[in-house]
Parts: C-alpha cells; structure tokens; sequence
C-alpha cells in the first residue's frame, strides 16, 4: 500500500511539473462546455418548457453535472500503457514488484484528484458568471447511488483503456488510431458528454445503452437528477456492473495473450 | 509571378504525394481515423436533426438552416485540415533545431510548414461535406447574389484560418508552446459549429469581432441565407485582410527570434 501511496504522490507532482499544459487543458475544457452550456440555454430560453423530459433546470444541471463528472471519470494517465507496450517499456514494470494495473491505477487517481480540485473551481467561477438555475440534491439515497455509479464508472472507464492499449501488443502501430477512434470519438459521442442519450429515439437509445458507454457520464447525471429511480436505477447498476465484469475478464483474457506475444520492441 | 506560382504549386504536390504515401502505407491506421471521423460527424448531425426535430427551431433558425451553419463549420474545419496538418508537426522542428534545414533551401520556409503535409483523410471527407452542403444550401432557395456573397465570405473565412494557423506557428518559436495553442484554436472555432446568435453577450461579442469566429463560420451561412447585412460584409473583409497582414507580421518577428537550439 505505501509504495502505492509513493506513485500517488509523484504522479500528483507530475502534473504540476508542466503547468502550462496543464492548464491549458484545463482552458481547453471550459470552452468545450461553453458550447454544450449554450445550445441548451437557447433550446430551454423559456423556462417553462418542458421538451426530452427536462426542464431548463434540469438540462443546465446536467451540462454543469458533466464538468464533475467528467473529471472524476475521464481524467486518466492509462492510455499511456498503449506506448508502454509498443516501444518495450512494459519490460521495466514487468521485472519490478509492482502490479502493473495496481500502478496505472492509481497513476489515474492522482489524476482525477487533481482535474476534480480543477474542475470544482472552473465549475465555481462558471457558475458565477453564468448564473444558471441549478438542482442541487438532498436526496441521501440517491447521493449514495450516484457516488455507487461513478465508482463504476470509473471502473469501466480503466478497463477500457486498458484494452485499447493491449492492441498493440499485436499491432503496435495502431496504439494511439485505435484510442482516436473508441476513447476520443466512440466514448465522447455515446457517453452522454455531448448530450443526454434520450433525446434520440428509442431505438437508438436502446442500442447504445446496451454498451458500456453511456455508464459512463449519462447514467451517473441522470441518477444524480432523480431521473433514475427504483427499479431502473437498480437495472443500470446491475448493467453497469456486468459490463464492469465483462471487461474484466476480457481484460484477463486479452493481457494474458498479450503478454505470451509480447517481444519487448525497441529494448 | 505565374513561373512562380506553378513552382510552388509543383512543390506543394510533390510534399502532398510524400505525406499520402506515409499515411497510406498504414492502412489500419488510416481507416481508424477515417471511420472515426465520418462517426463523429454523423453523430453531430443525427442529434442536430433528433433536437430540432423536437424543438421545431433554434435561436430562430429551422432544422435546414442549422444543419447548414454546422456544414459550413466543417467545411472550412476540414479544408484547414487537409491544408495546414503540418503544423501540428512543427514543434519537434523547433525542439530539435530541424528547422535549420528548412530556412535554408530556396523555398518559402512558411510554405513549407504551413503546407507541407497535405492530410489524405481530410481530403476523402471533404467532397460528401461539399455535396451536403448544396443540397442543404439549395433546400434554403438562395439568390445567385446570396450564392456568390457565400463563395467570397468562404474565401474569407480561409483566409482568417490561415492567418490563425500562421500566427500559432509563429507563437511556436516565440514560446515553444504550439500543441494546445492548435487545439485551443480549434476548441474556439468549434464554438461556430452553431449560429454565434446562440451565445449571449459579452461572449457573443467576442466571438464575432475579436476572435472573428463569427465571421468565419456564422456570416457566410447567413449571407446565403439572406440575413447578413452589408456592413457586416465589409467589416468581414477588412478582419480578414488585417488578420493575414498581422499574422504575417508576427511571422517575420517571430524568425528574428529563431534561436536555433539543440541544432
């Protein structure tokens, strides 16, 4: 446990060693929501109207909702095992008494901590600025299971990169394609960051929620707005969990194979 | 002037054909990003059509019209793309010293990293972005006046892109610093995927005269669409001549200051 608590603290320091970048992402994020924060000011402009089963309130809380949640869950270093295993660095972890998940695992904490820290204060001045009428919830029970669902989240989040980053393992050369195209465009599009799945049709909606994605920033948000309740928000979490397993064992699996082929290129 | 011209514009094929090769001989790569950004662009777009399907309008604008604002964006996103993907390859040339090598062969040093490496899967999206953007655009009745205001305010656009592109590289020898200077330029710009009217002021401001997203991405649309009036189209214009003219300003500034390192 101590030497995990080591990476944290020189994972955190990492990331103030380049500042600059680092706060440009920062800058890079708010103006991302800025978009997303718009749009649906203009659309929920009346605040009576009711359209996709959310009101003005709702829909800006669950813009605001996805700075936090996005930091929580999105913040991650794993996408860096990809270059690991192409170029052969793999081979220094493998002879070292570290667990390599545990590593990349807690790498991806250190993170989070420090875009969370970063992302309250953007979501701080963003809401003085703005002004925007927000839920803020009592409920004990639903707190509870919103936090249950961004552990899980969180989770799913890992052993997605994680799987994404054994491809190279056979294909080296397609380490940072095959993150554009699943962690960049396929889990911005489908996890609900953009905006919430159900003001799609029911088909399309059905779809994606058959994939992990949604879990991801959907689920949580709307868990958070009371959207979700009883036996849905039971159902989701079940989902959620089942996919966390999948993962995991396809993970097991994938690792495993990987690490029989694995040449060390590059050492 | 015209000896000139063909020169470049044989240089720039033969950097063009080199850069295709690279990226063609990754196959699986290529196709990566290729679905990947036909996905993107098709999710845009089914959400833009479910919301307006259910709102009826935005910010005054139908369902045609906003799709047409956000063909628009991409259009000039792409072709930016396609042109200037060497800038994104600029700071190890800084880091390293490499540009040494290109300030001394007899071509525009400029040229050669604003334009050096045509990207092929930007040039594959942009002939369907063209013909959506006709069949929304024709969905609008234009006037033939509204069509050619829309040609040379595109024109425009590109060259108040090219001025940004010019003054990141520029930015890049001052400070080092060009990655997140590309990104936050896009991450601005992509503020124009819809009509500025959606963002309140002081923003709203800002977007159209300081950082002219607005005029680049919002006012040729409008001009089609009728709505723009001719003050804003000069007022265009003269951004767009004063941008290229202080980009290329800061460009020469900035060689002053070329250091060299690491060469």
């Amino acid at each position: 446990m101590k030497k995990y608590l080591q990476i944290f603290k020189i994972s955190f320091e990492e990331e103030f060693a380049y500042r600059l970048n680092f706060i440009l992402w920062r800058v890079r994020n708010v103006l991302q929501i800025f978009l997303t924060y718009f749009l649906w000011s203009t659309v929920y402009s009346d605040p009576a109207r009711q359209v996709f089963g959310y009101d003005r309130t709702k829909i800006l809380t669950y813009v605001f909702g996805i700075m936090i949640v996005r930091a929580l869950v999105m913040s991650a270093r794993a996408m860096d095992v990809s270059r690991d295993v192409a170029n052969g660095d793999l081979s220094n972890f493998l002879t070292k008494p570290v667990n390599y998940f545990k590593y990349w695992f807690t790498r991806d904490v250190a993170s989070k901590s420090l875009n969370f820290i970063f992302a309250v204060v953007e979501f701080a001045l963003l809401f003085l600025v703005l002004k925007p009428p927000f839920l803020f919830q009592t409920n004990l029970t639903i707190l509870l299971a919103f936090f249950a669902s961004i552990v899980i989240a969180i989770l799913i989040y890992f052993l997605i990169l994680f799987l994404l980053s054994s491809i190279p393992f056979w294909i080296p050369e397609i380490g940072w394609g095959s993150h554009f195209l699943v962690s960049i465009v396929i889990v911005e599009s489908l996890s609900g960051s953009l905006f919430p799945i159900n003001i799609l049709p029911p088909v399309l909606q059905s779809i994606i929620m058959a994939t992990p994605f949604p879990y991801l920033i959907y689920f949580p948000i709307e868990v958070y707005l009371g959207n979700i309740t009883g036996g849905a928000l039971i159902g989701g979490m079940m989902v959620a969990a089942a996919w966390v397993g999948v993962l995991g064992v396809s993970l097991n699996i994938v690792w495993k194979r990987g690490l029989k082929v694995y040449q060390s290129f590059g050492r | 002037m015209i000896k000139k011209i063909k020169k470049y514009l044989n240089i720039w094929w033969m950097m063009s054909v080199n850069s295709f090769s690279m990226v063609l001989s990754q196959k699986l790569a290529l196709s990566m990003f290729l679905v990947g950004k036909v996905f993107r662009f098709t999710f845009f777009f089914l959400f833009l059509f479910f919301l307006l399907k259910g709102t009826g309008s935005l910010a005054g604008y139908s369902v045609n019209q906003i799709i047409f604002f956000f063909l628009t964006f991409n259009l000039l996103d792409v072709l930016t793309q396609f042109l200037f993907r060497e800038v994104y390859n600029f700071r190890p040339m800084i880091i390293k010293g490499d540009f040494d090598l290109i300030l001394v062969k007899p071509v525009n040093s400029l040229f050669r990293v604003l334009m050096g490496g045509a990207d092929v899967i930007d040039l594959i999206t942009i002939p369907p972005i063209i013909i959506l953007i006709i069949i929304y655009g024709a969905s609008l009745h234009p006037t033939l006046i509204g069509i050619v205001i829309y040609l040379v305010l595109l024109l425009n656009s590109f060259l108040i892109a090219t001025a940004f592109h010019i003054a990141i590289l520029a930015f890049a020898i001052v400070t080092l610093e060009i990655d997140h200077a590309v990104m936050i330029y896009r991450d601005v710009t992509n503020l124009g995927k819809l009509p500025v009217d959606i963002y309140k002021e002081p923003l709203r401001g800002f977007l159209t005269y300081l950082i002219p997203v607005g005029v680049m991405m919002t006012l040729p649309a409008r001009a089609l669409m009728g709505v723009a009036t001719t003050v804003g189209i000069i007022v265009s214009i003269f951004i767009g001549f004063t941008s290229i003219f202080l980009a290329l300003k800061f460009w020469k500034f900035a060689l002053t200051k070329y250091t060299s390192a690491s060469s």
